[in-house]
């Protein structure tokens, strides 16, 4: 049997296979859908807030609209008391609340110190950032406008008071990803997992269907049914990988700063590393329903461990070295880096030799597993 | 019946990897998760600062950021060699501290201090911003304060008119705003939940692999599908009460109402489970397209549970998508009872949401009758083939 109809069997038998049709075709195309598809609104917006008005003066309605006004926030509604305004976010109707105290105008006029007191609900950070984001920066806002009109009425100019107000001007710029989006945020990485993972899983299927029984894997050398299956899938998720980095991060306005053939040099050792670890991966198995498992159970700790979720200066140092076997973390880190960051390729470097390293090594222990499952029948 | 359970607790026994998933994997993914984040708070997160001013101010501008626990500040000489850390990750944001910044104060011009943060790390980049211009408001007031002072305002009137408006802020339910606390749960959950289905379906799945599907429907396809899940409901259950254990008695994290109701939760979680999993099982009949369909079924479920992302922010899909995951339905009950200790009125109208699921009962009654009658024609036709 010579290399290309090696290959070709390869590949129908990876068409053919419905389990694995599934996986790979299905699975690809139906998570570039599914995984985004939370988060297209991008950031939350018009968050319901109570207000306690204990003061009804015109400024405290000036600060009430002005939160209102907020695109963050929506006020829905002003109670009593703050057990109403915490029974009103136990209950989900509301998921933050402002205070205003008895006295507020008059003591913001006559100088004295008042204090505002908001609360969010914590158990959505997102929301719990945004509600905070919003009401500090209403607050702010009125408190600004008695100073200005305070000294303005004590003779400053204009000029003068804005600057009293405000010596130097903090110019905060979000870098990278200019909307704060959630897209953008969990996009590349996650379909960057999802390649991996559907690869491993069909390499996997694969083989564990194959060892043991008659058929054309059985006639060649062990090297060369690697080698040929590793082009097979390389070749198949070359296109994959061209759909996910080229189109999907396109058509989810993900920021895109790379490089083309800096990208594409890239990918080329993931795709690689990955169909090779694939093969090796597959001699664990001879039960065709254990890959799509084992892979499952390790797809949310390798999102976690894979640093752009949760830093790797929290993550415990062991739990990093074990994972730099796994080919998608340093894939990850070196795509969001190159891609997304528009980093230098000196310094993702570093990842791509990692790659072809752990290729080298998959390539031995593919060569032992294969050879292995080939001989004992 | 008792015979039954046996048949299943044998089979259980039997199977190593069904065995590893009701026991000893639980256990490492939980203490791997845990450990994971077992940090909880962020801190001492690397900033890049670049002091083009190198006076008193900005030096002590610097020992501010240092001060901060979230912040630690490494110095570099230009622009571009921060910008070069941030592209590679080694730090997350980057202050720019310009030149002739303590001049431009003196002399009452208004400069700027530059502030970029990752926001492709969203969650590290924005804690950054916020942290960063905390840090350096407080110390620019410092200053401020001084200038007053030496305007001739008494110290304690100079104090109120630099924190006019003074803000208290509560993190309601999550005090010091804890990653633990607040992910932990939900991604523990997600885990429990791909678990049990893979448990489930496994144990399905084995009347196929090893051809016992005739004997199952001689055995009665109710009484045995009675006896799985009285076997494998205790085992997975006693899973979630080790997550709780866990979370809310050796970690201590706040616990607002009691176990029992979770528990029950947990119990309606998994007949949920076991509804979709009998569905398509029954659908496919075959291993590998079983686990391959349950995977994509199931495996999404944690962005879809609203912690990090609000329900009501996704699109009407992916609200119409959540509610297909039991996960999604559990985790409304476990927010209740940990955060506002939910009285049980309320998690009786909870459990009724998951009123959906009672009509896959009529489409796998449907399922099951094709597939019995599948299998007994096959069994009838193959000895007549093998007679002759």
């Amino acid at each position: 049997m010579d290399f290309w109809s090696l290959m070709w069997a390869d590949f129908k038998s990876i068409v053919t296979d419905k389990a694995i049709a599934i996986t790979l075709f299905g699975g690809v195309l139906f998570y570039s859908v599914l995984y985004p598809l939370p988060y297209l609104h991008e950031v939350p917006t018009k968050q319901q807030i109570v207000v306690v008005d204990g003061d009804h003066s015109s400024l405290s309605r000036q600060l009430i609209r002005h939160a209102d006004a907020s695109p963050k926030l929506e006020v829905v509604a002003e109670l009593n008391n703050i057990n109403q305004a915490e029974d009103w976010i136990a209950s989900g109707r509301a998921h933050g609340y402002m205070v205003i105290p008895e006295g507020f105008r008059r003591d913001l006029i006559r100088q004295k110190g008042v204090t505002l007191a908001y609360g969010g609900d914590a158990n959505y950070f997102l929301i719990y950032s945004a509600v905070l984001e919003g009401l500090v920066s209403a607050g702010i806002d009125a408190g600004k406008y008695v100073q200005f009109n305070g000294l303005l009425a004590r003779g400053s100019s204009a000029k003068q008071v804005k600057h009293d107000l405000e010596p130097i001007k903090l110019n905060s710029v979000p870098a990278f990803n200019p909307s704060l989006g959630y897209t953008p945020y969990v996009v590349p990485g996650v379909l960057l997992l999802v390649l991996h993972q559907t690869l491993l899983i069909g390499a996997g299927i694969l083989g564990a269907g194959q060892w043991g029984r008659e058929g054309y894997w059985q006639q060649v050398p062990a090297m060369k049914l690697i080698f040929a299956r590793v082009s097979v899938f390389a070749l198949i998720y070359s296109l994959f990988t061209s759909f996910y980095v080229g189109f999907c991060n396109y058509w989810y306005g993900v920021s895109v700063q790379g490089v083309l053939s800096q990208v594409v040099l890239f990918l080329v050792p993931f795709v690689i590393c990955t169909a090779i670890a694939g093969v090796a991966f597959s001699c664990m198995f001879t039960r065709r329903d254990l890959p799509t498992q084992v892979l499952l159970l390790i797809s949310m700790p390798i999102l976690f461990v894979s640093g752009f979720i949760w830093p790797f200066e929290l993550i415990p140092s062991p739990l990093i070295w074990i994972a730099q076997v796994i080919p998608a973390i340093p894939s990850i880190q070196g795509m969001l880096q190159l891609n997304q960051m528009g980093a230098s390729w000196s310094s993702v470097a570093g990842f791509w030799w990692q790659l072809w390293g752990l290729a080298l090594v998959y390539l031995l222990l593919a060569y032992l597993g294969v050879r292995y499952r080939l001989n004992s029948k | 019946m008792k015979q039954l359970i046996k048949r299943e607790l044998i089979a259980l026994w039997n199977d190593p990897w069904q065995l590893a998933l009701v026991s000893y994997i639980p256990l490492v993914g939980i203490f791997g998760l845990w450990w994971l984040f077992s940090a909880g708070l962020p801190r001492e997160l690397p900033v890049a600062i670049v002091d083009q001013d190198q006076s008193q101010i900005s030096r002590m501008l610097v020992r501010r950021l240092q001060a901060n626990s979230v912040i630690t500040p490494i110095h570099y000489q230009d622009i571009n060699s921060a910008k070069a850390s941030m592209e590679s990750a080694e730090t997350y944001a980057m202050v720019v501290l310009p030149f002739q910044l303590n001049r431009d104060l003196l002399t009452g011009h208004q400069p700027t201090i530059d502030i970029r943060y990752n926001s492709q790390y969203l969650l590290v980049g924005k804690l950054l911003s916020s942290q960063i211009q905390l840090s350096l408001a407080d110390g620019l007031k410092s200053k401020a304060l001084l200038k007053q002072l030496a305007a001739g305002v008494p110290m304690a009137q100079a104090e109120v008119n630099l924190n006019l408006v003074k803000t208290q802020v509560s993190a309601l339910y999550n005090a010091n705003s804890n990653y633990v606390v607040f992910l932990l749960p939900p991604i523990l959950l997600a885990l429990g939940q791909l678990l049990a289905m893979l448990v489930f379906a496994n144990s399905l799945n084995r009347e196929l692999r090893q051809e016992t599907m005739t004997e199952w429907f001689s055995l009665g396809t109710r009484r045995v599908l009675w006896a799985k899940m009285l076997v494998y409901t205790p085992l997975i259950v006693l899973q979630g009460r080790l997550i709780l254990t866990l979370l809310y008695q050796y970690l201590g994290l706040p616990l607002a109402g009691v176990f029992g109701q979770l528990l029950l939760a947990q119990i309606v979680m998994l007949l949920a489970v076991w509804l979709l999993v009998l569905t398509i099982f029954f659908l496919l009949q075959d291993a590998a397209r079983v686990i391959s369909f349950c995977t994509a079924l199931f495996a999404p479920a944690f962005p879809f549970m609203g912690i990090t992302f609000p329900t009501q922010e996704m699109p009407q899909l992916a609200q119409w998508w959540r509610k297909l995951m039991p996960s999604s339905h559990y985790i409304d009950t476990h927010v209740g009872v940990v955060s506002y200790g939910q009285d049980f009125a309320v998690f009786v109208q909870q459990v009724t949401s998951y009123w959906g699921f009672l009509l896959l009962v009529p489409v796998i009654v449907v399922l099951a009758r094709r597939v019995r009658r599948e299998w007994s024609a096959e069994a009838s036709t193959q000895p007549m083939n093998e007679a002759p």
